[in-house]
């Protein structure tokens, strides 16, 4: 066996090249679906009707399908409804230009909104219902109670299911390149197969992903610690 | 482009379905040996060695953050590699499900020692040393009394953990390897890409489908578990 040491040492430098992607999937697909994970929760919370199924329905969908085929779903049908939505408006723009990095943010959103929805649901839930009904009663508006009381503290019991999910969607995003998105693991491949140095190139993703994982998860335990104010209120 | 012909969603199902036995068989055999290695990992978590502590632990919070493509690539092309340097075994041409398995299966260890680890956590030690107190041996303690609450406990992280272990096996095409999601990938290239949405959703639904009755059964299985757990909830 020979490990060339040289290649993984210049991989991980040219690896590091794929991160901005990664990492913008990362934060783009996260900035999308927390508001409306939140939304979704307080749907499926209140409201008895169509929309309230509809929701279900679409996130019982999405976590009972791999990301796999969700990623090629999406990949083979956007494609087809972007060109009949151009066509219907008359807009001279070949689909096959869309830069895939859209398709991926679309795909990872849709399946980040529907696991931020089950955790804010579970977290909505562990704030008692009389904490909305105090804050009515001092004078807070609806939207008041839950920005200023409910939120905060289901917060608390949101972070750790919040970390988890943003780490998974990290791992996740290293399946972008079935859309041709250049992020690490591409990058990692296309180096690899280069020299037949794939054994060197995939530790290096490892350990990249590694890295990141543990930033994510170490900064998530400094915001955790900060919302620690929120529960002792819950205590007392 | 073509239009959408929802005929094509179940017109190749005939030629996928066969292979959900690969599926399941890969799942399972997983599931066994990762609780096996779960198993161990646990130990090693909850006992008083410091080094087999810290190797249990170190080894959860780097595969937690490794994702199973990557690792899926490490086996697949460092295991012959290791193989051959060490042992000068070639195992180039062995089935590619092997790898596949070895891959999900230190996955899904780490997985599984957190679940056993917690749930063995959940019990409480008054019931061990009660157990004892009433002249039981540490062991049959732990197989009459512990490990029976722990189970319960530990059932439906198990259920969720095997659900997404069903979905994360899909990437095994990416090797090669021919389990539904690869012979769906298969039938696309054979028709050179057309009508791939269609067959595509059609895979989906298949997973979708599993998915609910697996979460179906677990349920059944935690409410019928449930029966005797009156005297816990008292205390």
């Amino acid at each position: 066996m020979s490990f060339n040491f040289e290649f993984f040492y210049q991989t991980f430098f040219t690896a590091f090249r794929g991160l901005p992607v990664t990492l913008k999937l990362t934060a783009f697909s996260l900035l999308i679906s927390l508001p409306l994970g939140f939304l979704f929760a307080v749907i499926r919370l209140k409201e008895r009707s169509k929309v309230k199924n509809l929701v279900s329905v679409y996130i019982s969908f999405v976590r009972g399908t791999p990301i796999v085929v969700q990623i090629l779903v999406i990949y083979s049908l956007i494609p087809s409804i972007m060109a009949s939505i151009f066509k219907g408006l008359d807009i001279k723009m070949n689909v096959f230009d869309i830069n895939p990095m859209l398709y991926a943010y679309i795909v990872f959103s849709l399946n980040t909104v529907a696991l931020l929805s089950e955790v804010f649901r579970s977290a909505l839930a562990t704030v008692e219902k009389g904490q909305l009904e105090a804050a009515q009663a001092a004078g807070l508006t609806t939207f008041q109670g839950y920005r200023r009381i409910v939120i905060p503290q289901a917060m608390v019991a949101a972070l750790p299911n919040i970390c988890t999910v943003t780490t998974n969607l990290i791992k996740s995003t290293s399946l972008a390149f079935l859309m041709t998105v250049k992020d690490i693991t591409a990058v990692a491949k296309v180096e690899a197969a280069y020299g037949y140095n794939y054994i060197e190139a995939y530790i290096v993703i490892w350990i990249i992903y590694i890295i990141i994982c543990s930033l994510v998860e170490i900064l998530f335990k400094l915001v955790e610690k900060r919302m620690k104010v929120y529960k002792r209120a819950l205590v007392s | 482009m073509r239009e959408f012909d929802y005929r094509y969603i179940y017109r190749y199902l005939p030629e996928i379905l066969p292979f959900l036995g690969v599926t399941f068989l890969t799942v399972i055999a997983s599931v066994v040996l990762g609780i096996a290695l779960g198993f161990i990992l646990a130990v090693g978590k909850l006992g008083k060695n410091k080094i087999g502590r810290f190797l249990a632990n170190g080894y959860t919070t780097i595969l937690r953050c490794t994702p199973s493509i990557v690792l899926l690539f490490v086996v697949y092309y460092g295991l012959p590699e290791l193989m051959m340097g060490l042992f000068r075994i070639d195992i180039n041409d062995i089935e590619k499900g092997i790898f596949v398995v070895l891959t999900f299966s230190l996955l899904f260890a780490a997985t599984m020692s957190e679940v056993m680890r917690s749930a063995y956590e959940s019990v409480d030690r008054g019931q061990l040393e009660a157990a004892v107190s009433v002249g039981m041996t540490p062991l049959q303690a732990f197989y009459r009394i512990i490990l029976p609450q722990a189970f319960y406990v530990a059932l439906p992280n198990f259920g969720n953990s095997v659900i997404a272990l069903l979905k994360d096996g899909a990437v095994g095409f990416t090797i090669g390897f021919i389990d539904v999601m690869g012979k769906t990938n298969l039938i696309v290239s054979l028709n050179y890409g057309a009508h791939s949405r269609e067959i595509y959703l059609g895979l989906a639904l298949v997973y979708w489908i599993i998915s609910m009755v697996l979460e179906y059964v677990m349920k059944s299985a935690e409410k019928s578990l449930g029966k005797g757990r009156r005297i816990l909830k008292t205390n």
